[in-house]
């Protein structure tokens, strides 16, 4: 069997594992679980870079191929973006402390490469013309970045519903006091979102760059670019609700929230109206 | 070898007994001991609690009945001795371990314990009275004291009213350094929630009080700033907390108040806490977005709740209290064997926000 | 024009223009995919009338989708001129007049404000006022910051310090740079044009926006082996003014190229049913026929002529087709006469050697044996697909682009700090300072930041701190 695939399974396994820890974490104050869940993390993330290397090497066989990144299809979307949860939740855990945050981040990573290693097809082809551009090793991967901070905020933005909720019930449980509190909640989810915010608009201005080389035009209306600058203006409200209008809390984290349903849908969504950008059809 | 632990606390002794030891000073403890024959010994004294731990004797002497004429010799022959309880050999180990980990406090999983064991073992050894065994037994009664606390919810979740508001203002604050209070009323009540307030290094404290006395008196004590009475809606738009404890009959913030100073507040968390009979705040207020209002009965039914929490927890301590206790009786056997096993300690993780007091 | 001003009304403007870009995602938008359009009309006539009455399948071309943008662009800057931001970092100590005699007021009043800052710290020395005042601000100078908006009275002076101010400017310039990129938009709507110009390999076709010839000389695909998915496809192409070479290069997909702000892509490739030369394969002989050229098939009384070729064959309503313009399905149209006489025209495929389709008169189609000859090879005449584009509009937009990168990161990424300090003398050489602090960040980082640079000014000043 493909190396890649094993190591990818060996990865998928770890991560499941780590999200059914921080689950179990959520429930027992043991910080064993904790360890065990980072510690299994940066396994699965270790196997996870090792088998994108094998899939790497033998996308590089064919030679049209060669120093593109393997992004060009849904798998390889979808484990990238996987990698780039995990990745970005092992940084900002490992910074603030915030192993309780791993149920509310990590379902999101297991679950995108579960559906890749299951559901999407692994197979590796040739690139068509219009990939064949260095943009290819930036565009995607820097949107996608953004997608996985984006994904990580709604993993916080959870969390803050939860402690909200919680604590306006007047019966708070254990878990009220081992989540960070409502305002650390609400400062991170709008910091994340406003690092990661003009990351996704510098790639959707990197992709009109690609497209006036490669079609003749900066921008198309294709449902790809039309549902990412969607994505981007429901995240731009969301900066100016709360910066200008004060809007923050339960609230707040609603629209960040539908910020996150857009970028969801631009990802998986859309495949179902684009053609040019869609990991289903030749592209 | 021999260990044993004498001892009297809120289990088994009047308020009256344990006061009169916890008057004894530490030195002439300490000297007591130096001149009997108990050669590896650790006190302990707290205010529920005083302790020896003795595990060493010079020449073949009867351990427990040393440490009970030890005790008689303390306070007089007035103390009987029903009063004190005596454990030897592993039943004195896992004492230590239950003692350390807050199984044996009056409130279950307590952490003042753990420091008062720790306090108390390091000046019985800078005072030279703890030998060998004395040593280890410590500090692995130390390493549990820690492990069952992160490893079980024993210590999850404050045990009175005041720790619970502080820490559910935590839970929507974070660190309450950069926070600022509004006390209404300069009660007892009022003295003692300020109290729990500045051990978290809340630097802002507005204190307003009907009388300007009082409220000025009890601002000295903790560097409050006294605010006009009249004026607190005005503090209502720039403060976190508001602790109200008033005497009045009629309500001291009505909704009216809050709903017009939540329009400066730019969103941010509000939370009330109305400790007062009859109520000072409208109840009403607990439903307008981002306050919170915490009554008197909800901050008890809270306690009650972690107090239920915590001993649903204790089965899980004993298990490990169990299993150190016995690997502390094997390196006993080792000992006796002429073989020195060493104990394991694992790292201990970082707990991230772990409840304290 | 408050009603233009307003967060609330460009928030809700931007929610439409976001729920409208998203209507035209879920309808076919004639300029990228008219069959489809044209297969809606066909399904739905009433539907499509309505609809289109109100220009859904042209939805980002219509006059009110336009309108929406332009109002967003107008709004913008409406509100980034009249309004002034909730910017705790901009506020100053209140008030600014200079009158003497309400300086005690004054300072009392910037006492109040400088209570509400999230960070405050108060200290007192015995440094005389004027020295404090002087050391004070020299500090903060030696730590980067500027000292600006200085107050002096005789009874408390007070500054304003400030470091990384640009990050202010962010939200300007960010919001400057998409009306750029709108402007660019609008350039683009008005002056400049796209248009597909579909090129017979060895052809010239005149271009419709300029008068200008394009010649394709020579075009190349390369397939992956064993697919029809090209893995390479490029034109040599040439660009006349009249008789006058204006632009020659071979372009590829994303290496164009550029005729003085005109762009040459080549966008697509095909083959429309016209070939050089076919080859039969005859039992181990071979026989080429060029395309409507009758030839005597050897040893047989048979002539044959290769007629058209279908590119990506498929039947439709019993007659031959093609579903598409790609090399997928090649099939070849072939007619037999003997002496004279036609018999029925049979169609042989590239990649199925049994199968034969036989065409009746009406030109239906029906199983016929497989013939004791097969189709060994079509050399199709491919068209390029090159679409040109000008796009003046273009270097606006990157102008806007670069401006928004760069006012994101000056307002996201850069971090502002403000102090306000406030002096008052308290009698016998006794000095007391305030300071009040904000930062676009705020929150833990910034504390720290806070003590460690209150630390030192306490240390610089060589003062004790006195409980408040």
């Amino acid at each position: 069997m493909n190396p890649e695939l094993i190591l990818i399974q060996i990865a998928l396994a770890a991560y499941w594992g780590a999200t059914i820890l921080s689950f179990i974490y959520l429930a027992y104050k043991d910080e064993r679980l904790n360890r065990w869940m980072l510690n299994l993390l940066g396994l699965g993330i270790v196997f996870h870079l090792a088998s994108f290397g094998f899939r790497i090497h033998s996308f590089w066989q064919i030679s049209e191929n060669r120093y593109f990144l393997p992004i060009n299809t849904f798998f390889g979307a979808l484990s990238y973006l996987a990698l780039a949860v995990c990745v970005a939740f092992f940084v900002i855990e490992s910074r603030h402390h915030l192993g309780i945050l791993g149920a509310f981040v990590l379902p999101w990573a297991s679950l995108s490469l579960g559906i890749a290693v299951l559901i999407a097809s692994p197979e590796i082809s040739g690139l068509v013309p219009a990939l064949q551009s260095y943009w290819i090793n930036i565009h995607p991967v820097v949107l996608m970045t953004s997608y996985a901070a984006f994904g990580n905020a709604f993993g916080v933005g959870l969390a803050l519903l939860v402690q909200e909720y919680q604590i306006k019930s007047r019966k708070p449980t254990p878990l009220c006091y081992r989540l960070p509190s409502i305002e650390e909640l609400d400062s991170l989810n709008y910091r994340i979102i406003a690092a990661a915010f003009p990351i996704l608009t510098v790639g959707i201005i990197m992709g009109g760059v690609w497209a006036e080389n490669a079609w003749g035009r900066f921008w198309g209306w294709d449902p790809k670019e039309t549902w990412a600058l969607i994505t981007a203006l429901v995240y731009a409200g969301y900066l100016h609700m709360r910066y200008m209008m004060g809007l923050r809390g339960k609230k707040a984290v609603y629209v960040s929230m539908f910020g996150f349903a857009c970028v969801v849908f631009t990802f998986v969504g859309v495949n179902f109206l684009s053609g040019l950008h869609g990991y289903l059809s030749k592209g | 070898m021999q260990i044993v632990v004498a001892g009297l606390s809120h289990k088994s002794a009047e308020l009256a007994l344990r006061e009169k030891f916890a008057l004894l000073s530490f030195s002439d403890i300490a000297q007591k001991i130096k001149s009997s024959p108990i050669t590896d010994a650790v006190f302990l004294s707290t205010c529920n609690r005083f302790e020896i731990y003795a595990s060493g004797f010079a020449g073949g002497v009867d351990g427990p009945e040393v440490l009970l004429s030890f005790f008689e010799d303390l306070i007089g022959k007035t103390s009987s001795r029903e009063d004190i309880y005596l454990y030897s050999g592993l039943e004195a180990v896992s004492h230590l371990l239950k003692v350390a980990s807050g199984l044996d406090s009056l409130v279950v999983g307590e952490t003042e314990i753990l420091g008062q064991v720790k306090e108390a073992y390091e000046r019985a050894k800078s005072e030279g009275l703890t030998g060998k065994i004395g040593n280890i037994l410590f500090q692995r009664a130390l390493y549990v004291g820690k492990k069952v606390r992160s490893e079980t919810g024993i210590s999850v979740g404050q045990t009175s009213v005041a720790s619970v508001a502080v820490e559910l203002a935590q839970s929507i604050f974070g660190n309450l350094s950069e926070s600022s209070i509004l006390v209404l009323g300069a009660g007892q009540m009022a003295e003692l929630m300020i109290r729990h307030l500045v051990t978290k290094k809340s630097p802002k404290i507005l204190i307003s009080n009907r009388t300007r006395e009082r409220a000025e008196a009890l601002a000295r004590n903790f560097r409050a700033v006294v605010w006009p009475w009249e004026n607190r809606q005005e503090a209502l738009e720039e403060v976190d907390i508001v602790l109200s404890s008033t005497g009045s009959p009629e309500l001291v913030i009505t909704k009216e108040m809050v709903e017009s100073s939540l329009k400066n507040r730019r969103g941010r968390s509000l939370f009330m806490v109305d400790i007062a009979m009859p109520r000072d705040i409208e109840e009403e207020i607990h439903h307008l977005e981002h306050v919170y209002l915490y009554r008197l009965e909800d901050l008890e039914h809270i306690v009650a709740k972690n107090l239920e929490g915590r001993s649903a927890e204790i089965s899980k301590a004993k298990e490990i209290i169990e299993s150190k206790t016995a690997e502390i009786s094997q390196w006993f056997k080792a000992l006796k064997e002429g073989r020195e096993l060493s104990f394991k300690h694992s790292d201990r993780p970082k707990a991230p926000r772990t409840a304290a007091g | 024009m408050k009603l233009f001003r307003s967060i609330r009304f460009n928030i809700i403007l931007g929610a439409l223009i976001a729920f409208f870009s998203a209507l035209g995602t879920f309808f076919p938008q004639s300029p990228v995919s008219p069959n489809k359009v044209e297969l809606y009309r066909s399904l739905h006539p009433l539907g499509f009338k309505i609809l289109n009455f109100f220009g859904a399948f042209n939805l980002y071309q219509t006059w009110w989708f336009m309108g929406l943008l332009g109002l967003m662009a107008f709004d913008i800057v409406v509100c980034k001129l009249w309004n002034k931001p909730p910017d705790i970092g901009a506020t100053a100590l209140p008030p600014e007049n200079t009158d003497e005699e309400e300086a005690e007021k004054r300072l009392s009043q910037k006492e109040r404000a400088l209570r509400l800052k999230p960070f405050q710290f108060s200290m007192d020395s015995s440094l005389s006022f004027d020295q404090a005042f002087k050391k004070a601000s020299s500090f903060f100078e030696d730590h980067g910051y500027a000292v600006h908006d200085e107050f002096y009275s005789p009874s408390g002076a007070a500054f304003l310090a400030t470091k990384h101010r640009l990050q202010r400017w962010g939200s300007y310039i960010a919001h400057i740079a998409l009306v750029i990129i709108l402007i660019g938009a609008l350039i683009k709507a008005l002056y400049g044009f796209v248009e597909m110009d579909p090129v017979m390999e060895g052809n010239a076709v005149a271009m419709k926006n300029r008068p200008w010839t394009l010649s394709v000389d020579k075009f190349t695909v390369h397939f992956y082996k064993g697919t029809f998915q090209p893995s390479l496809f490029s034109s040599a192409l040439r660009v006349k003014a009249g008789d006058k070479l204006i632009g020659q290069k071979t372009i590829l997909v994303n290496h164009p190229l550029d005729i003085h702000g005109v762009r040459f892509y080549q966008a697509s490739w095909g083959a429309a049913g016209m070939f050089r030369t076919v080859t039969l394969d005859l039992g181990g002989t071979f026989l080429t026929l060029h395309q409507r050229v009758p030839k005597k098939v050897p040893g047989t009384p048979f002539s044959v002529t290769a007629d058209i070729l279908m590119p990506d064959f498929t039947v439709s309503n019993g007659h031959a087709d093609t579903a598409s313009l790609d090399l997928k399905n090649p099939a070849v149209r072939f007619l037999f006469s003997v002496a004279g006489k036609p018999t029925p025209p049979l169609w042989l495929f590239s990649l199925y050697p049994h199968v034969c389709l036989k065409e009746s008169p009406d030109g239906t189609l029906e199983h016929a044996e497989t013939p004791p000859f097969s189709l060994a090879s079509v050399d199709p005449i491919l068209f390029s697909g090159i679409q040109v584009a000008y796009d003046p509009g273009y270097p606006w937009v990157i102008l806007g682009a670069l401006l928004w990168v760069l006012g994101l990161i000056l307002l996201f990424y850069l971090h502002r700090r403000r102090f306000w300090v406030l002096i008052e003398p308290r009698g016998e050489g006794e000095t007391q300072f305030s300071i009040g602090a904000w930062s676009s960040r705020g929150g833990r980082e910034f504390e720290r930041e806070f003590n460690s640079l209150m630390g030192q000014m306490k240390s610089h000043l060589n003062i004790m701190e006195v409980p408040r």
